[in-house]
Parts: structure tokens; C-alpha cells; sequence
């Protein structure tokens, strides 16, 4: 009969969120299978509290990504920025008898120093930020290692100290950690959304001479989102020696494509213009989980390499479907 | 007219590599004028306007003085802090972002903190929209701008030019891509401007329209001012026959 005037009525979803609703399907997809394929692992608390002692790491790292991919950027250095700052702090360290909070202030003006580099080179030199960071990751990698001939450095004064309980101790099931890096991102968050700086980052990613245009100081953004990137990797490598007790000038590497696939997998496009820092943290946890994940259904280490291409490129599919709008 | 002029440009000359594309302009523009800017393309009339949004510096030696005070390190940003708005040709739109980020974009609404006061600027955008007459409930302040047309597209980047209690709005081909009503709109729009006190300078290819709201032309031939002069009683068909004059012979 009057089939025709059925209304189907459509749930619209609003632009925004696309991102952010697609990385979360993604994660939750993946952890059924996970789940389905290892309950007696993936239903612990145990594993979860594994997970997130070095998920908030990958999420100070990715915000700062974030940052600076919206802003239309790249920003290869940041593993070996996070040596350097790593290096700087527990030279400190060393140099003024375990003056945390000294030693804090001179890796983040290292890292500061750094985004500064990166961004005068970017924006003052015009040159390209793929290929500049992928020079200044070798760089930074080379002075590290110059500086720090080789050395294991360790901190065992830190086991029991309050500044480590605060850091990285544990509340109940929950790292401390973790609630650093939610605050911090929640902080970025509204940085992002909500204040001007944020608001000039999405120009500058979209159309740079249109902000020109309406007297936004489009390279003094793109500097400041390098140096975000520079103070976040301060942040991580010093919750990493607490977390370790121990300075590893390799201590960088391994992050450069996680953390990179975070920023991606949570909903990032790579144009510039967009981004989502909800997506970021859904993204890295999607990251992290996949390592813990791979081994404990049962599959061999070498596995991981494999789920990581599968998860980044099925998830690109997601977004794609979401939005159309990933496929670059 | 003897009243002081609202902007004087002194000695503005730009090269770009062997390019001379603007020499020795000398330009008083005075309060409540419009001024039709005409000449063939690379005349450098969008030159001469971003000089005076401070989008693009003179070269050395010019000089620009606004409400006779000489402007020193020239920029877009303090161009729109004292009240010169533009409507740049290709729009200077940011696609990806919402309308009202388009609107307010590098004027933002901001606590003392440097947050952005959303619900303000979403407000002032729906009543511009209201305004300028989207009547289409399809977009709201929200809609990011690739959405709209290219006539809607110009409607945002217009009415970000009167949001802002400007004294000289310049138009920089504003009916590119519109159709008949919607330039008629922009002219109406024009005239309006003026008739609220403030200056224009309007850039058109179309001989008409630019004679239409003249107070004043200004015509420029591959970067030479080659002649400034009140429109009096001048007809359509003697202003069009200048132009052809400039075009052949570089001179009226």
C-alpha cells in the first residue's frame, strides 16, 4: 500500500563528531575480537592496569602530533627529541644532586629550544617539515649520543621518592600516570576547541594566506605547535625515567610510527585544518592495546608488525565510510 | 575637497623579482567616498589593495598615513585593528571551518584569557545570516564553508567585512561567480556603506557597475596611476571610452 510515505527518519550525525564516533567503533570492534579470541586475558583488571602504565605516554606525544599535523605540518624528531630531553634531565639530575624540579626546567627549555629549531627552519626557511624533522630526528639522535657516550644512567634514589609516587605511582588499578595524561589532554582539548591559539592552528592547516589575509600571524602559530611538541616530549621522557628509574638514550625509538598511527587511526587527517584530540586518545589506546593484544590471543610477537598495518588501514576504511573525507 | 584624508599612500612602488608591478602611486582617499579602482588585468589594483591591508608590504620608500599619522611596519593584523576591512578576490576562506570561525577569523571574541567567546560569536553570525539574508535553514553558523555556493561563499567574506565598525571597506572583485540579483545585492550593498559614512574602494572588470557607484575613479595601467579624477558628469559611455584609451595608448 502507501509504502512510499513511510518517513524513514535519519539519524544525522554532526560533522564533528564523525571522527571521534569512528575511532571509538574502531576500538571497541577490535576489542571484542580481542575479548572473543582471549577472555580469560582480556577481562582483567590486570591487563587493563598494564596497558595504561605506558598508554599515557603515547597520549602526551600524539596530542602534541595532533597539534601540529591540523596546523599542516609534520613533525618527524620528536623520538629524538625525546632522547635529547631525556639526556638534559638526567644530566641535571646528576649535575645538581636530584633537584627534580630543576632538572624538569631545563629539559622542557630543551625542548622548547628544539621546537623553536624545528619551527625556525619550517617557517623561517620555508622549508619542507617532512623531510626538515626527518633531518633534525638524526640530528638531535647524533648530539644524544655524542653527549651521553653510552651510558645506562640510573636513579635509584627515585624508588621511593614523593615526586615518583606522585608521577607514577598507582592509584588502586589506575597509574598515576594516566591521570596526567588525560589531564593534559583534556587541557589541550579545550587549548584546541576552544581558545584562539587553537581556532589560528585549524586556519593555519586550512588555508594559511586566508589567515594572512585576516591578520593571522600564521607563522608564529606553526612555530608554537613545534614547540608544543618539544615541551610534550620533555614531559614524556621525564615520566619515563621515573617510570624506569633508568635514562636510556634509545629511549625514543619505537614511538616514531605508534605514535604516528595514533594520531591517524583516532581520526587526524594528514591535510591539515581537522583534527580530534578525543579521537587522539581513543587512537592511541587502540595503538597500545594492539601490542598486548597480538600476543595474548595467541599469536607469535612477530604477529604485531602485521596487526598494526591491518588496524591502521582498516581503519582508514572506517573513517572514510564515516566521513569521506580521510581518503588523502 | 579640502577636508584631511582618511588614508594618504606617498611614493608606493612594488616589485616582484623584475616586476615592477606598482611604480610611484600617490593615493589620498578621503571619509565617505567610493572609489572605483579600474584597469586591465595586472594593472595591479589587487596589489594596491593588499598594500593597503597590509596583506603584502610596499617597498621600501613608501609611505602610508592614516588619519595623518604615518603607519610604521605595516600588517594585516593592525590594518584591521584601525578599521580596514577587505574582501579579498579569492575570498580568503578557511573551507574546512565552520561559518562563525570564518566570520570572526583572526577578530575572535576572546575572554582575557585568549577563549573564545563561542556563543557570542554564534549569535552575532546568526543574525549576519539573518542579515544578509540566508534564508536557507539548511546551514547554520556551524556548516563548515565548503558547503555553501560560491554567491554564499562571497556573502560570508562580505559580511565579515561589516561586522567590524570599519571606516574604508575595499572590495576586490566581489561579483566574481554571482548571479545577476545577488550583484545586485553587492551594489545595493555598496551604496549602503557609504550612506553609514565610510569609504570604499571597489574593484570591478564590469565598466557599468564601477561607473554606477563612483564618487571618484581611479585608473591604473601596468602599475602606473594614469588618472584620478571625481566622476561629475561623466556617462558610462565616456567612462568606457577612457578605459579604451588607457588600453591602447596608456594614457586618457
Amino acid at each position: 500500500m502507501a509504502i512510499d510515505n513511510v518517513t524513514v527518519k535519519k539519524i544525522v550525525i554532526p560533522d564533528r563528531f564523525k571522527p571521534v564516533l569512528g575511532a571509538s567503533g574502531f576500538y571497541f570492534m577490535m576489542m571484542a575480537v580481542f575479548i572473543y579470541f582471549a577472555p580469560d586475558v582480556f577481562l582483567q583488571v590486570g591487563m587493563f592496569t598494564a596497558v595504561f602504565l605506558s598508554l599515557p605516554l603515547f597520549i602526551i606525544m600524539g596530542l602534541s602530533l595532533v597539534f601540529v599535523t591540523v596546523s599542516g605540518e609534520i613533525d618527524l624528531s620528536f623520538p629524538s627529541t625525546l632522547a635529547l630531553t631525556g639526556l638534559i634531565f638526567s644530566l641535571t639530575l646528576t649535575a645538581t644532586d636530584y633537584n627534580f624540579w630543576l632538572a624538569f626546567l631545563a629539559s622542557v627549555t630543551t625542548g622548547v629550544a628544539c621546537g623553536l629549531f624545528v619551527g625556525f627552519l619550517v617557517t623561517k626557511l620555508g622549508f619542507s617539515s617532512l623531510i626538515t624533522t626527518l633531518g633534525v630526528n638524526f640530528m638531535f639522535a647524533g648530539i644524544t649520543q655524542v653527549l651521553n657516550k653510552g651510558q645506562l644512567r640510573q636513579f635509584p634514589k627515585f624508588d621511593d621518592s614523593p615526586i615518583r609516587a606522585a608521577v607514577v605511582g598507582s592509584w588502586g588499578p589506575i597509574p598515576a600516570q594516566l591521570i596526567w595524561g588525560l589531564g593534559i589532554a583534556l587541557i589541550l582539548g579545550i587549548i584546541f576547541n576552544r581558545h584562539r591559539f587553537g581556532i589560528h592552528v585549524h586556519i593555519a592547516g586550512d588555508n594559511p594566506e586566508a589567515g594572512r589575509a585576516m591578520g593571522v600571524n600564521i607563522s608564529r602559530v606553526k612555530v608554537l605547535c613545534f614547540v608544543l611538541v618539544g615541551v610534550c616530549c620533555s614531559i614524556t621522557s621525564t615520566i619515563s625515567i621515573l617510570m624506569n628509574s633508568t635514562y636510556y638514550s634509545t629511549m625514543g625509538e619505537g614511538y616514531l610510527l605508534p605514535v604516528l598511527a595514533a594520531v591517524f587511526v583516532g581520526g587526524t587527517p594528514v591535510t591539515g585544518g581537522k583534527g580530534t584530540i578525543a579521537g587522539l586518545v581513543i587512537g592511541a589506546t587502540t595503538v597500545v592495546f594492539i601490542n598486548t593484544g597480538v600476543v595474548a590471543v595467541g599469536l607469535d610477537g612477530y604477529y604485531t608488525g602485521l596487526g598494526f598495518g591491518l588496524v591502521i588501514i582498516l581503519s582508514l576504511l572506517g573513517h572514510r565510510a564515516l566521513s569521506g573525507r580521510l581518503s588523502r | 575637497m579640502d577636508k584631511s584624508p582618511l588614508i594618504e599612500l606617498i611614493g608606493v612602488e612594488k616589485t616582484f623579482g623584475r616586476v615592477q608591478a606598482l611604480s610611484n602611486i600617490n593615493l589620498k582617499l578621503y571619509e565617505g567616498e567610493i572609489v572605483s579602482l579600474v584597469g586591465d588585468n595586472g594593472a595591479g589594483k589587487t596589489t594596491l589593495t593588499k598594500i593597503i591591508s597590509g596583506t603584502e608590504s610596499a617597498d621600501d620608500g613608501a609611505k602610508i598615513i592614516l588619519r595623518g599619522q604615518e603607519q610604521k611596519n605595516w600588517n594585516a593584523a593592525k590594518a584591521r585593528k584601525l578599521g580596514i576591512e577587505t574582501v579579498h578576490q579569492n575570498r580568503a576562506l578557511s573551507e574546512q571551518q565552520s561559518i562563525y570561525a570564518n566570520v570572526f577569523m583572526g577578530r575572535e571574541l576572546v575572554n582575557r584569557f585568549g577563549f573564545v567567546k563561542r556563543k557570542e560569536q554564534i549569535k552575532e553570525t546568526e543574525a549576519l545570516m539573518r542579515k544578509i539574508g540566508y534564508t536557507s535553514k539548511v546551514w547554520t553558523p556551524h556548516s563548515p564553508v565548503l558547503k555553501l555556493s560560491g554567491g554564499e561563499r562571497q556573502g560570508v567574506a562580505i559580511s565579515r567585512a561589516i561586522l567590524f565598525d570599519s571606516s574604508l571597506v575595499m572590495l576586490d572583485e566581489p561579483t566574481t561567480a554571482m548571479a545577476l540579483s545577488e550583484q545586485a545585492e553587492v551594489m545595493e550593498f555598496i551604496l549602503n556603506l557609504k550612506a553609514q559614512g565610510r569609504s570604499v574602494i571597489f574593484i570591478s572588470h564590469n565598466p557599468w557597475d564601477a561607473h554606477a557607484v563612483a564618487d571618484r575613479f581611479v585608473i591604473l595601467d601596468r602599475g602606473r596611476l594614469v588618472f584620478d579624477g571625481p566622476k561629475g558628469n561623466t556617462t558610462a559611455d565616456e567612462f568606457i571610452s577612457m578605459l579604451r584609451d588607457v588600453a591602447k595608448k596608456g594614457s586618457v
